[in-house]
């Protein structure tokens, strides 16, 4: 078993491989994270995304392309749960720069309004359009791929290291796999449960017990609500999906982290996607076929 | 019959001069420095263009040969990503669909390998 480790995307990212004499593999994972984190980071003046949310129209390469159109999917799959064009919506929430920038409530800082401004709405109608070799926004409209990017990379980076034996790839909570079978550990309430994936498939883990923030006295994360805009009220602290790939169990759990206690374990039966839920009062739920 | 034949020498001479005279500027002996150097600099340019023609040949041979060995690798790749892919068909073929997702899941007691926390 070989296994690296390193810093991309704004998370830790692991890679994990059952062969031996995999350093191409491991290398070219690695600079597969680092060229996506280059096109899909808005925190990135020069990249794909940041230039596509400035001018609102760009000669977009693949992989932006095949992003956005995942998003769309996502988004339509979702019923509007999960959406790109929280972009805004986030800035106002204070999540304007790499997340290691965001000072917490103690933290002040020059140039950033202290008055939130909730009043920044996403858009739903049709304010994206991808076309062959362009993409195309709608006045007014910046998108944030930043879960969905790293679903991809994982998956995409996954895809290099099969090519060297059976794999494991975790971009800071997103898992993809290729072949073989992986003991995954997942946060519990003050436990941890591990599941084993097998195969090609896909975990992710979506809540507000990290990458959070107070401002004016009220504590906000990165989990935004696209009906209105902000941080996500819900009783659920952390939910952790598993599904097909990466990209599907990252949109799953931000789904089912919106849902709610109430309905989130329902609804993860009823689509018969393998859900462990985590409840702000210290409660955690199995779904969807997990014993 | 002494002046008539010296008329004939005369004429002969004469005409013998006229044929040198004609093959001296048939031969443009005054031209000859102008166009050695153009020929000069077309055969320059000849030999310029067949070195740099010679180039692009070793460039092309040299492209073509790591296009090849890129093409093997290719094929390779390919061929050990169809292989990974047939050993796992048949899970594959269930994960497409949601339902099949939690088949390849299962809770075990196993030490685990990684950890997934809030992205």
């Amino acid at each position: 078993m070989v296994r690296r480790r390193f810093h991309a995307m704004g998370t830790e990212i692991e890679l994990l491989v059952d062969a031996a004499s995999v350093e191409g593999a491991l290398d070219a994972a690695e600079q597969e994270f680092h060229r996506l984190e280059t096109l899909l980071s808005r925190f990135r003046e020069d990249s794909e995304l940041s230039r596509l949310n400035r001018e609102g129209s760009l000669e977009a390469g693949p992989d932006l392309r095949r992003v956005v159109e995942l998003a769309l999917a996502a988004r339509a799959r979702s019923g509007g749960r999960f959406d790109p064009t929280v972009h805004d919506a986030l800035v106002a929430a204070g999540y304007d720069r790499s997340f290691e920038l965001v000072p917490s409530e103690s933290d002040t800082y020059p140039g950033l309004s202290m008055e939130l401004d909730m009043d920044v709405h996403v858009q739903d109608s049709m304010d994206i359009h991808v076309e062959p070799d362009r993409i195309r926004l709608a006045p007014g409209v910046r998108i944030d791929l930043g879960g969905i990017g790293k679903g991809y990379a994982a998956e995409r980076a996954a895809e290099i290291l099969a090519t060297a034996g059976p794999c494991l790839v975790n971009a800071g909570g997103d898992v993809a796999t290729r072949g073989g079978a992986w003991p995954v550990g997942v946060e519990t309430s003050g436990d941890l449960l591990t599941l084993e994936l097998s195969g090609s498939s896909g975990l992710a883990t979506s809540g507000r017990d990290r990458r959070r923030w107070r401002r004016d006295g009220r504590e906000l994360h990165h989990l935004i609500d696209p009906r209105t805009g902000a941080p996500a009220e819900t009783n659920l602290l952390r939910v952790t999906v598993a599904a097909s790939d990466a990209i599907e169990a990252e949109v799953a759990a931000k789904s089912l982290f919106l849902a709610g206690a109430e309905h989130a374990a329902a609804e993860a039966d009823a689509a018969g996607l393998p859900a462990v839920l985590v409840t702000d009062d210290g409660r955690t739920v199995h779904a969807g076929g997990v014993a | 019959m002494t002046s008539h034949t010296g008329r004939l020498y005369s004429l002969a001479i004469a005409l013998v001069v006229f044929f040198l005279a004609w093959a001296v500027i048939a031969t443009h002996p005054w031209a000859t420095a102008g166009k050695d150097a153009r020929l000069q600099a077309l055969a320059v340019r000849e030999a310029q263009l067949r070195k740099e023609a010679k180039l692009v040949q070793t460039v092309v041979a040299q492209r073509w040969a790591n296009y090849q060995l890129q093409l093997k690798a290719r094929k390779t790749a390919i061929a050990a990503t169809k292989t990974s892919s047939a050993q796992n068909a048949p899970i594959s073929t269930a994960s497409s669909g949601a339902s099949s997702a939690s088949s390849q899941v299962k809770v075990v007691t196993l030490p685990p390998l990684t950890v997934t926390k809030t992205s």
